[in-house]
């Protein structure tokens, strides 16, 4: 049992939307160096609670802390600290994959960002096209472009949200590198997704959603292969 | 034995006849409007709005008749009926240049949802056709038409059949003005088609002046063949009226049904002008110094590169800046164009302005930006949007106008500044109020629903015309002094309300709430 402080640490996390429950007591920590996927089905609550982690959605009862800073009360701190994919398109249709960059760069104060970002564009063969307005984009290609918008500045908590859906095998390898590379440099990874055996490769840690509350967390292993598939049918059952 | 058809079978393939793709196409607009109309939220609104179009339309047809001098065979009701029939070919350049600006008219269903299903562009030209008097232009136009009409006739028996054949008119010149708006959307859809339309435009704006120019549009409008439709509409012969009636009619049916052909031909081609938008390289741009000079970059580039918005403000600057220009408008009368050209821009985008990020609008918000200066910068793009179409309009109506007076000049200055805070204050009001998702790559789009934007609409025409002709009447005030300190309360308030909206946006549960929504 690690002894460190979680970067993200999430205690009954409830989200209302009028009279829709989208979130209802979700407890979750994880922790830097380590990845954590979300798993559940449709509606469970992956998404809401990765937009709240990313400071998008505020909390409507719980506290939520990111790396360190809680997301009511600190939000812009902690929009410093995250890297955020999420789950729907995630880019403005007419502007240019380069000027995503850009205005990424500038919001976060980054110098000499240049050779990286064009660095992770050939890694995720978005390079002929980064001078191009993404609405033109087909669907993989906008997934890729967003998992590489958000882990461009190294943040300390790379939130993913979906990054496999209707992605090419090029594009998961990339997006696999990436979740590597933030955990060898100690970065806290979420792993928000539907796709299981993708989960099991990419993470250390599996947490399963059901209707809007974490049900099981244990090690990605216990989720591999078809005894894992059984485990996980029969948490969400 | 197989039983399965193989591939080399003749199966025989059931082909619907023309008359029942037509009947299926009709009654598909059927089911789309009642999809359209069970999404409304507030149908009681949609039904006090039912109600009073049916008011104003029939106050508008019938109560001018009553007014003191009308119908008198002289004066001003003379001089209205005289001009009636260019009043109608008038409106039938209002509906070609709005059904051609918006690319063949308003979506029943946004092409995206659309595209799953089995919509024939028949129906798509139908639906158009059954949107097009949700344009608060062509409600203006239409309602004044009826006014006229009940003015200039009174109230004689001539009234009602008269009325009849502008309700007729209104209809078969919307029809006309649809099969136009598809035959150059065909036109703008082949290659090099975008140059051939612009050629055009510039040819009809260039003779329309040189005839202004020469002095001889005056009688061209007398040659117009509406003046057999005004005719008709007056004559004793009930036979001369029943003809005029039957053509009108006959053109209307006629135009309903050929519109369908060039629909098919425009939907069966690629937008040239968003494929342009979406395939071609923009040039790298240094970063700002500023985080706001960026956001402001970022939300220019979503204005300017969105073909609705490069289309529609084109027709916004130019036409109303180039009947000023052609109708000679003195200085005092140009103050009613800024907030005209204002209200009709903010109906491009600025009524959802969150609307430009669509999807990206979870990622940005994600960008450690302190919200206001998110909201600064839509705001002055808004803003800026809108009043560099104002300028346009102006500076055009203003090559003819002669030297301004120092009153003149303050009073329109004051007229832009007000009426661009006015609408940018309202637009964002009404972006943080009521935020729809909606895609507006298509030349079609709109950023909320038709009945919603008919609201809308009405709602800053009233206001920014109030406006525009209290500076009318300053600009006739020796002392320029006077329309400053009248525009200071208008700015107050705008300022206030803008300043209001800005802190409700700076909410996170509001601005979660708005970014979800336009995000979908």
């Amino acid at each position: 049992m690690t002894e460190t402080p979680a970067v993200v640490d999430v205690r009954s996390l409830h989200v209302r939307f009028g009279e829709v429950e989208a979130v209802s007591g979700v407890d979750l920590r994880a922790y830097a160096g380590q990845a954590t996927a979300l798993l559940g089905r449709n509606g469970a609550g992956k998404s809401t609670t990765m937009r709240v982690l990313a400071g998008v959605v505020p909390p409507t009862a719980g506290q939520v802390l990111v790396a360190g800073h809680d997301v009511r009360t600190e939000t812009l701190r902690v929009k410093q600290a995250v890297g955020y994919c999420p789950d729907v398109g995630g880019l403005v249709p007419r502007a240019t994959a380069w000027e995503h960059l850009q205005l990424a760069a500038r919001l976060r104060r980054m110098d000499h960002w240049e050779d990286r970002a064009r660095d992770l564009l050939e890694r995720f063969e978005l390079g002929d096209v980064a001078h191009r307005v993404t609405a033109g984009f087909s669907h993989g290609m906008g997934r890729r472009l967003s998992v590489l918008l958000a882990a461009l500045h190294e943040p300390e908590v790379l939130l993913l949200d979906e990054p496999f859906d209707g992605v090419d095998p090029i594009g998961v390898e990339a997006t696999f590198d990436v979740i590597s590379d933030a955990r060898a440099r100690g970065a806290c990874v979420l792993v928000s997704t539907h796709l299981r055996e993708l989960a099991v490769q990419s993470c250390t840690t599996v947490s399963v959603l059901r209707g809007g509350s974490a049900v099981a967390t244990v090690s990605a292993g216990e989720m591999a292969g078809e005894e894992g598939a059984r485990a996980y049918r029969g948490l969400l059952d | 034995m197989p039983t399965a058809a193989s591939s080399t079978d003749t199966a025989p393939v059931a082909r619907e006849g023309l008359v029942a793709q037509t009947r299926r196409a009709v009654a598909d607009v059927g089911h789309l409007v009642r999809f359209r109309t069970a999404s409304l939220r507030r149908r009681r609104a949609g039904v006090v709005a039912l109600g009073a179009f049916v008011l104003v339309t029939l106050g508008a047809a019938v109560v001018p008749a009553f007014v003191a001098g009308a119908g008198a065979g002289s004066g001003r009701a003379l001089d209205l009926l005289l001009l009636l029939p260019t009043m109608l070919t008038g409106f039938l350049a209002l509906t070609i240049v709005s059904a051609a600006a918006s690319g063949g008219g308003r979506e029943l269903l946004a092409r995206d949802p659309a595209a799953v299903h089995p919509i024939s562009p028949t129906t798509d030209h139908l639906g158009a056709l059954l949107l097009a008097p949700l344009n608060i232009a062509w409600l203006l136009q239409a309602w004044a038409l009826l006014a006229v009409t009940a003015y200039a006739l009174g109230p004689e028996l001539y009234l009602a059949q008269a009325q009849v054949v502008v309700v007729l008119w209104l209809g078969a010149a919307t029809a006309v003005a649809q099969v136009l708006a598809w035959i150059l959307e065909g036109v703008r859809r082949v290659p090099h088609g975008i140059v051939g339309i612009r050629a055009l435009t510039v040819g009809v704006l260039g003779a329309t002046l040189g005839l202004q120019i020469s002095g001889r549009l005056l009688q061209v409008f007398d040659d117009l063949p509406t003046r057999w439709v005004v005719v008709g509409m007056v004559s004793d012969s009930v036979g001369r009226w029943a003809l005029t009636v039957g053509v009108v009619l006959a053109t209307f049916v006629g135009a309903v049904v050929l519109g369908a052909v060039p629909a098919h031909i425009a939907a069966h081609r690629i937008p040239q002008d968003e494929l342009d938008v979406e395939s071609g390289h923009h040039p790298v741009r240094r970063l700002s110094r500023t985080t706001l000079g960026q956001l402001v970059r970022t939300d220019r580039a979503s204005v300017w590169r969105a073909v609705p918005m490069r289309r529609g403000v084109a027709v916004l600057a130019l036409a109303p800046g180039l009947v000023a220009l052609a109708g000679n408008l003195p200085w005092a009368q140009l103050t009613v164009l800024p907030g005209l050209v204002a209200s009709g821009g903010a109906l491009l985008w600025g009524v959802n302005a969150w609307c430009l990020d669509g999807r990206g609008g979870l990622w940005r918000e994600s960008l450690p930006v302190a919200p206001e200066t998110v909201f600064d910068a839509r705001a002055w793009v808004l803003g800026e949007f809108l009043l560099a179409a104002s300028l346009v309009t102006v500076a055009l109506g203003a090559v003819r106008a002669g030297l301004p007076s120092v009153a003149e000049l303050t009073a329109l200055v004051c007229t832009l500044v007000v009426v661009t805070v006015q609408v940018v204050a309202a637009s964002l009001r009404w972006s943080d109020q009521r935020p729809f998702a909606v895609d507006l790559r298509s030349a079609r789009a709109t950023p909320a629903p038709p009945i919603v934007m008919v609201g809308y609409s009405a709602r800053l025409a009233l206001s920014t015309t109030v406006t525009g002709l209290a500076f009318s009447g300053l600009a006739n005030v020796d002392a320029w002094q006077v329309s400053v300190l009248v525009a200071v309360p208008f700015l107050a308030w705008s300022t206030a309300r803008l300043l209001r909206t800005r802190r409700a946006w700076c909410e996170p549960v509001a601005r979660a709430r708005v970014i979800t929504a336009v995000a979908v």
